[in-house]
């Protein structure tokens, strides 16, 4: 019987797969998954573009580190000059009080802004062209911000719900229940094949993300990185992905089946799950998003622009250990799934009111 | 061939030949869908007839699980529609609705149908392409079902229904959109699966294909059965109506005294033509054994006929001018 299962199982994700894939409404599903990869690849290409320029620039005007560093501010503007030599920018302002002059140097891999006020040196700012530290703390915030929260979810509100719910409106459902299946059967083939599909498209979008994240980094650089925690950073966030879908996708899926709106749900889970950082420790367990957050690598760095009433508000909970918040969000899927079977052994064809 | 799935020792109880409908009510919210409908339909062709909203769908349905009925029981040779494991191995059901998983060509959609039964896929292939084969559509098969025309989409629908081989086949509007010549071959068709001693259940709103194809009726009215059984016989019981005999002889004039000195013909109208008589009469049994004495007295009788023993006269006779099919 349970061979019959798979068979009928592995027809139901033939059937499915395809249109899960390739179906026109589900483009921006692919915009949403690969938006950040987008944005990593534009920024990967500015810091090479930019680092390229500043090693022209310095082919010109060799300077070191070291001779930059041994400028102190209260020097006069000549005196930097003598040091440093003509800067690669150079930028005055002059007030009826004061004059305020900008140098800008650079080593290759750093920027130097020295400001002057009135010929005295006043301030050096130094600036990275990029930092592999601060671009893993962008990663990690857009992931758990924008990626998880909205685009994962997002993608499996448009690939679950259309399971049932979308075939309900195409008025297409009957062929499945025409057949001689088992309604959990069908269920699990149609969440199956949900979940293989957000699982190839969106974890492909994580994995480029991360090449992307290391692209402009030098190959020594990227290799200490990946030999000190990269590929556990790596694996932990393709993981993240998968388990995400899997639990976002049951939530949908069952949504689905059982609202004529699904949308309605949608909103209602999505505020839910954004209200998360607010929830009293207790209420946050009973969430996908906290499981998930739990399992991420490099905590996200709170919103430096939060209202700071809003800060006051964020509760913190004890984050889960990795295999209970696994353990934990398969759980909450199999419940879930649970219930939209039972939905589903009564699912009636009634397309003239659906 | 062989009828798959039959019992081999001794008769099946009755139950397991029958579709029955016990008490069977099927409300939609506030309004009526099907209402106190007790039936048992035997193999061969059964007709479900009746206007647009009289239950013929909701009627198959339930039989097929699609709806459950609000109260009563339904069973399909002794098997529940809440139990679509065992029952779509007996049953096929072609429905009125014609939309398509997307992208599929006609031959991977019968072929896709039947890998959920978890058949293999050779025996799938095989299966798929008898079945396409029987509605005629070999050279379509390879074609996106999306480009079909309705009459094409109708075969492929039938296809689908027959192609494991069910014991019934629910089939709604079948000949809805198909030309003459298919028409013809797919009534044939019905016939020979009801040959084969299967049930073909089949509404339509087209009275006189009803009649040519039909074993039995169903009549429906507003969600109720008004009618069910041989035309014929559902005819005979109509007494408020006068069976109507249609009578081609040489002297019409001549029969037309004749008959109307019998107490049971109520009315006799000589034919346009003049080459014939139309009576109506209260005994029709009666009134033939009558017309062979009559025939002895020098008035040559060249057919006789029934002139409202069919699904339309029966259908306007119970249900009159209150509604009309579609």
């Amino acid at each position: 019987m349970m061979s019959q299962y798979w068979a009928q199982i592995r027809a139901v994700i033939r059937l499915e797969m395809k249109k899960t894939f390739l179906a026109k409404r589900g483009l921006w599903v692919y915009l949403l998954a690969f938006a950040p990869a987008l944005m990593f690849g534009a920024h990967a290409f500015d810091v090479m573009r930019t680092r390229q320029y500043q090693h022209e620039v310095i082919a010109g005007h060799p300077v070191s580190r070291n001779l930059l560093d041994s400028i102190k501010p209260g020097m006069t503007m000549d005196e930097v000059q003598v040091k440093l030599g003509d800067p690669t920018s150079r930028r005055t302002v002059t007030t009826r009080r004061r004059t305020r002059t900008w140098l800008r140097y650079t080593d290759g891999e750093s920027q130097y802004d020295f400001t002057f006020n009135d010929d005295e040196l006043e301030r050096i700012s130094v600036h990275e062209i990029a930092s592999l530290q601060e671009d893993k703390l962008i990663f990690a915030t857009v992931f758990q911000f924008f990626f998880v929260r909205l685009a994962i979810f997002f993608g499996c509100v448009g690939i679950f719900m259309n399971l049932f719910r979308g075939e309900l409106i195409d008025k297409s459902l009957h062929f499945y229940l025409l057949a001689p299946i088992r309604r959990e059967v069908l269920l699990a083939g149609k969440y199956l094949a949900g979940l293989i599909a957000t699982v190839v498209i969106f974890t492909t979008s994580t994995a480029l993300q991360f090449w992307l994240l290391v692209l402009p980094y030098d190959s020594a650089s990227v290799s200490q990185y990946m030999q000190n925690g990269g590929w556990q950073h790596l694996a932990a966030y393709l993981g993240v992905t998968a388990l995400a879908c899997l639990g976002y996708g049951s939530v949908f899926l069952a949504a689905g089946l059982f609202f004529r709106n699904p949308l309605i749900p949608a909103g209602i889970v999505l505020v839910w799950e954004s209200a998360n950082l607010f929830l009293p420790a207790a209420l946050k367990k009973i969430s996908v998003i906290f499981y998930l957050q739990s399992l991420c690598p490099i905590v996200a760095p709170p919103d430096r622009d939060m209202n700071p009433l809003l800060a006051l508000l964020i509760s913190s909970a004890e984050p889960t250990p990795a295999a209970l918040a696994v353990a934990g969000l398969f759980a909450v899927t199999a419940v879930i799934l649970f219930f939209g079977a039972r939905k589903a052994r009564t699912l009636e064809i009634n397309y003239g009111t659906d | 061939m062989s009828v798959s799935g039959q019992e081999k020792t001794g008769p099946p109880p009755i139950e397991q030949s029958l579709v029955v409908f016990d008490n069977v009510s099927r409300f939609y919210g506030e309004v009526l869908g099907v209402n106190r409908v007790t039936l048992s339909i035997p193999p061969g062709i059964t007709s479900l007839v009746g206007p647009n909203g009289s239950g013929k769908t909701t009627l198959m349905n339930l039989m097929t699980g699609l709806v459950r009925p609000t109260r009563g029981s339904i069973r399909i040779l002794g098997v529940t529609p809440d139990d679509p494991e065992k029952l779509f191995r007996l049953l096929g059901y072609s429905t009125q609705f014609d939309s398509f998983p997307k992208g599929l060509t006609g031959s991977q959609f019968v072929y896709s149908f039947l890998r959920l039964f978890g058949t293999s896929h050779a025996e799938c292939e095989k299966q798929a392409w008898k079945a396409i084969e029987r509605v005629n559509l070999v050279d379509a098969a390879n074609r996106k079902v999306a480009g079909y025309s309705k009459g094409m989409r109708q075969r492929i629908k039938l296809a689908q229904s027959i192609a494991h081989d069910p014991r019934v086949l629910v089939l709604d509007e079948p000949l809805n959109g198909l030309d003459p010549l298919v028409r013809a071959e797919t009534i044939a068709l019905f016939r020979e699966l009801a040959a084969e001693g299967r049930h073909v259940i089949v509404s339509s709103h087209i009275l006189h294909e009803v009649d040519m194809i039909s074993d039995q009726v169903i009549l429906l009215s507003n969600g109720y059965v008004v009618a069910e059984g041989k035309i014929s016989g559902v005819r005979s019981e109509i007494s408020e109506h006068p069976m109507q005999v249609l009578i081609r002889c040489n002297k019409p004039e001549a029969l037309a005294a004749r008959v109307f000195e019998q107490d049971s013909v109520v009315e006799a109208r000589l034919h346009a033509d003049k080459g014939g008589l139309l009576i109506k009469t209260r005994d029709a049994d009666r009134f033939y054994r009558l017309l062979n004495q009559i025939a002895l007295n020098g008035i040559e009788i060249e057919s006789v006929a029934p002139a409202d023993d069919n699904v339309n006269s029966v259908y306007e006779y119970l249900i009159g001018g209150e509604e009309s099919t579609k």
